[in-house]
């Protein structure tokens, strides 16, 4: 890009240096501020001739002329402004660089369109086109001649008028329909529009509002609020008065709409609180819907405000809870009646002492139960303490002995201990000496070792005759030395 | 002072259907004497944290005393009072606690907070689905005591 260059070389061939220098000099300019390309350049006047600002400018240009389109449709179609969407409607006029504020008009845009067509814009508009280069043809897109003005305040006055005379004959349809069929679409418009404005919710244009909003450019551009506004005044009349679809046409720049008649429902709607079509929808179906066990799911689900309450079916004790869900459900409904259930019912209880599975435990407690029950009242000894019998001695009871004394079949007999010698011998004697011996207790023989008995058998074998019935002597114990000694 | 009055239950019929009846949240029931003096402090706490846990959890007391109650008191071999059995949806929990019995908690709890700790364990454990839970109380807040067989 040519930047300010220095002093040329001068050209040798060049016969005047000077006016050459001149004419190859090139200024070199301060640095400005274009507004169109939003930028400082040292360019000067060439600026406005480069393509990117040409660029910008269309850009720049398209941008005011859809904010001052609503204008013009004000212009054409005038309606009454209010107060409170006044402040919403302000233009900033690139041209005069000011703000036009719709507060103390009565009509929409009516201080834009008054600025507009103003001198003081003319000559600034005018300036501007000097300084960033648009053609003449812009002039007359950016302002209101004086011929339009004029229309225009007519058209705000027959307003005034007929919303004066409207306001005292309210429901006189017949005058509306007069005015319908003589007056212009404008005066339609507006004489609705004044028919809404007494009965119209202030909620209303709202509805139409966001949608339009949504529907044209999405610019914050404050003539477009006001003439969305404008255009969903009209819209809303169009709403409640006309019965069947309209499409209003918009000035340019916004897309065909059609208006739908949204007859009045019953129940009411967002704005006046009414709980949506689908909650009740579902009320009616629980309602209708007989007890079913996916119903009873649904329904203590949907009392459960907002959290998924769907349980972890792996819970303890899923399908107790779920089983007596339904039971009381039920119950509440009155359908069921209340079961007495069983007063011997025990928890599942896995008991301290026990091992084994919860089952088991019960039925072990299920068992002592019993037992107890049977047994009545309790003995003083829960457990007899019996002595302690060896097993030979149970062993030996088994056998019947016909001999010993008859003992009492629950009680042993304490015995005295009795060696297996003994017992033997005993066994011998009882076989030998049955007639003798009475049944007595053992007689207990003195001890005599085997050695003595030998001598008493070698005594016995010779001397049978002699000492038949004599009882063996005992003699002192001699010693054999002693019995040597004797001897001697 | 907002004292929650807890529950106290004397007969069988009653510990049934409140076992029954509390679906899906934890069932606390003190198995005491009230004029006990450790039953009194662990009813205090108790009282005083039923609230904090109403939302998970449901409280009640069960005189000892009562006839109809001895039955239960067979059942959970319970023997040293206080005694605290856990229930969810009709299902025993037992908790691991350290001590040798793990069907019941025996004895006081020190804080509130020990309370609501133990209650909580044993409710995630039993949306888990397990019946045993480990306590989350450090042992030196776990009453001790000794278990004997049949008062041998």
């Amino acid at each position: 890009m040519a930047a300010a260059k220095s002093e040329t070389i001068p050209n040798p061939s060049c016969t005047d240096p000077s006016k050459k220098d001149e004419k190859k000099r090139k200024k070199v300019s301060e640095f400005e501020y274009c507004k169109v390309c939003k930028l400082n350049h040292d360019q000067g006047q060439r600026h406005k001739y480069f393509p990117s600002h040409k660029k910008s400018l269309s850009i720049f240009f398209s941008k005011f002329q859809t904010k001052l389109s609503d204008v013009g449709f004000f212009l054409r179609n005038p309606s009454l402004l209010r107060s409170e969407h006044a402040s919403r409607n302000r233009v900033w006029c690139v041209f005069c660089d000011m703000d036009i504020d719709e507060l103390g008009s009565e009509f929409a845009c009516e201080n834009a369109i008054n600025h507009l067509a103003s001198a003081d814009h003319m000559k600034n508009l005018k300036h501007f086109l000097w300084k960033y280069g648009g053609g003449m043809d812009f002039i007359d897109k950016f302002r209101i001649k004086e011929a339009e003005v004029a229309k225009w305040k007519k058209k705000c006055k027959s307003l005034k008028s007929e919303a004066e005379s409207s306001n005292k004959a309210p429901d006189d349809i017949h005058n509306e329909l007069n005015y319908v069929n003589t007056t212009s679409f404008n005066i339609d418009n507006t004489n609705i529009y004044s028919v809404n404005s007494r009965n119209s919710n202030s909620v209303m244009p709202l509805q139409c509002h966001t949608n339009e909003y949504q529907v044209s450019h999405s610019g914050l551009s404050e003539v477009a609020n006001a003439g969305l506004y404008s255009a969903d005044v009209a819209s809303s009349s169009a709403l409640e008065t006309h019965s069947g679809t309209s499409s209003i046409d918009f000035s340019t720049g916004m897309p065909n709409i059609t208006q739908i008649f949204v007859p009045e429902v019953a129940g009411g709607n967002v704005h006046t609180g009414a709980p949506p079509p689908w909650f009740d929808a579902i009320e009616e179906s629980q309602l209708n819907v007989g007890p079913q066990p996916v119903l009873g799911s649904f329904l203590s689900s949907s009392n459960n405000s907002g959290k998924s309450k769907k349980l972890n079916p792996k819970r303890v004790g899923a399908a107790w809870a779920e089983r007596r869900k339904m039971e009381m459900e039920m119950e509440k409904r009155g359908e069921l009646v209340k079961k007495e259930f069983d007063a011997n019912w025990l928890p599942n209880f896995g008991r301290v002492w026990q091992s084994g599975s919860r089952k088991e435990s019960r039925k072990e407690f299920e068992f002592e139960k019993q037992n107890l029950s049977k047994v009545g009242s309790q003995p003083a000894e829960p457990v007899e303490i019996l002595p302690y019998i060896s097993k030979r001695i149970k062993s030996e009871e088994r056998q019947p002995l016909s001999e010993v004394e008859s003992q009492p079949a629950e009680t042993v007999k304490i015995q005295p201990y009795i060696s297996k010698r003994m017992e033997f011998e005993l066994g011998k004697q009882k076989l030998a000496k049955v007639e003798s011996e009475p049944a007595g207790p053992v007689k207990i023989q003195p001890y005599i070792s085997k050695r003595m008995e030998l001598q008493l058998e070698k005594q016995k074998l010779p001397k049978v005759e002699s000492e038949s019935a004599e009882p063996i002597k005992i003699q002192p114990y001699i010693s054999k030395r002693m019995q040597r000694d004797g001897s001697k | 002072m907002s004292y929650l009055l807890l529950r106290t239950l004397t007969k069988k019929q009653e510990v049934d259907s409140i076992i029954r009846d509390t679906i899906d949240k934890v069932l606390v029931l003190r198995f005491g004497r009230s004029p006990d003096q450790a039953c009194l402090l662990l009813d205090d706490v108790l009282a005083k944290s039923a609230r904090e846990v109403s939302k998970f959890a449901s409280i009640a007391l069960v005189d000892i005393d009562s006839e109809d109650i001895q039955v239960y008191i067979k059942y959970f071999d319970i023997s040293l009072i206080p005694s605290t059995v856990f229930f969810f949806n009709a299902h025993h929990m037992k908790m691991d606690s350290g001590t040798a019995d793990h069907t019941k908690w025996v004895g006081v709890f020190r804080q509130k907070q020990d309370f609501i700790d133990v209650v909580e364990a044993i409710f995630r454990g039993a949306m888990k689905g397990k019946l045993i839970v480990n306590c989350p109380l450090p042992p030196d807040r776990i009453p001790k005591y000794q278990l004997l067989y049949k008062d041998i």
